[in-house]
């Protein structure tokens, strides 16, 4: 039996003085003149990080070395409101489709020139699914402890 | 990168059933590799692994050496990503309020 533990959501939020669909379009179509080049899981720094825009669309990092990293997969996009995608890197921080944990950004106008942004990555348990799923051939049930103690800490 | 290092060190199995078994507080070597399938000396260095990660720590408790699972390195895995998403934000706060200000003076 799979052990479903939830794990507290990381949130974000911050204000941009800037225009709604302005602060959705730099996040969406300018990432490369933002994103941090060390915020990559290639072997070398990301030289381009681009969102293609509409839904299935994928998020994929071109490295120095000329690897292509898919970072996960649009499942949301309601310009220039919200986007929702999935984050396929697994608990060994490596690309992979099936234990896509799922981050929510949402571009709210507060006035003609603020926008308050919210980020949501949520579902870690995907992680623990597929851990636990391992664990269970393995030797039986390791990893979802490991999720108990982790939320238990992210928590206190 | 601890988010990586604490996952990483936790994919090997038996260096998890080794991680299981200080859930319930501290033991020493002899106690962990009891019934395992791994000699002394490889549950010590699936230990060493695990205490390079941050996940696991240890003390003197007499004359033996004990192994506890070290809170501060669960806080890690959550923490890495925190400060990866903090990074990024700000980055991106910068860049949409300089390329802003930009297309007003334009």
């Amino acid at each position: 039996m799979t052990k479903t533990i939830s794990i507290a959501p990381l949130s974000k939020t911050l204000t941009v003085k800037a225009a709604q669909a302005h602060a959705f379009d730099v996040f969406t179509n300018g990432m490369d003149r933002w994103w941090p080049p060390g915020h990559g899981i290639g072997a070398t720094p990301v030289k381009h990080s681009i969102i293609e825009p509409r839904r299935g669309g994928r998020w994929y990092t071109v490295h120095e070395d000329g690897a292509e990293i898919v970072v996960g997969h649009m499942k949301v996009w309601d310009a220039p409101h919200r986007i929702v995608f999935s984050w396929e890197i697994n608990a060994q921080w490596k690309p992979d489709q099936s234990v896509a944990s799922e981050v929510e950004i949402r571009f709210i106008a507060e006035g003609p020139k603020t926008t308050r942004v919210e980020l949501e990555h949520r579902n870690f348990e995907a992680l623990g699914q597929e851990g636990g799923e391992k664990m269970r051939k393995d030797v039986g049930g390791g990893w979802p402890t490991l999720l108990e103690l982790f939320k238990k800490e992210a928590e206190r | 990168m601890a988010y990586g290092n604490a996952l990483a060190a936790l994919a090997d199995p038996t260096r998890r059933v080794v991680f299981e078994r200080l859930r319930n507080g501290p033991r020493a070597v002899g106690e962990i590799a009891r019934g395992l399938p791994v000699s002394r000396p490889a549950v010590s260095q699936h230990l060493k692994v695990l205490k390079e990660a941050g996940l696991v720590t240890d003390r003197p408790d007499g004359t033996r050496r004990v192994y506890f699972i070290d809170p501060n390195g669960l806080a890690a895995l959550r923490t890495w990503l925190d400060r990866f998403w903090d990074q990024a934000l700000e980055a991106f706060k910068a860049e949409a309020e300089r390329s802003e200000e930009g297309k007003q003076s334009r």
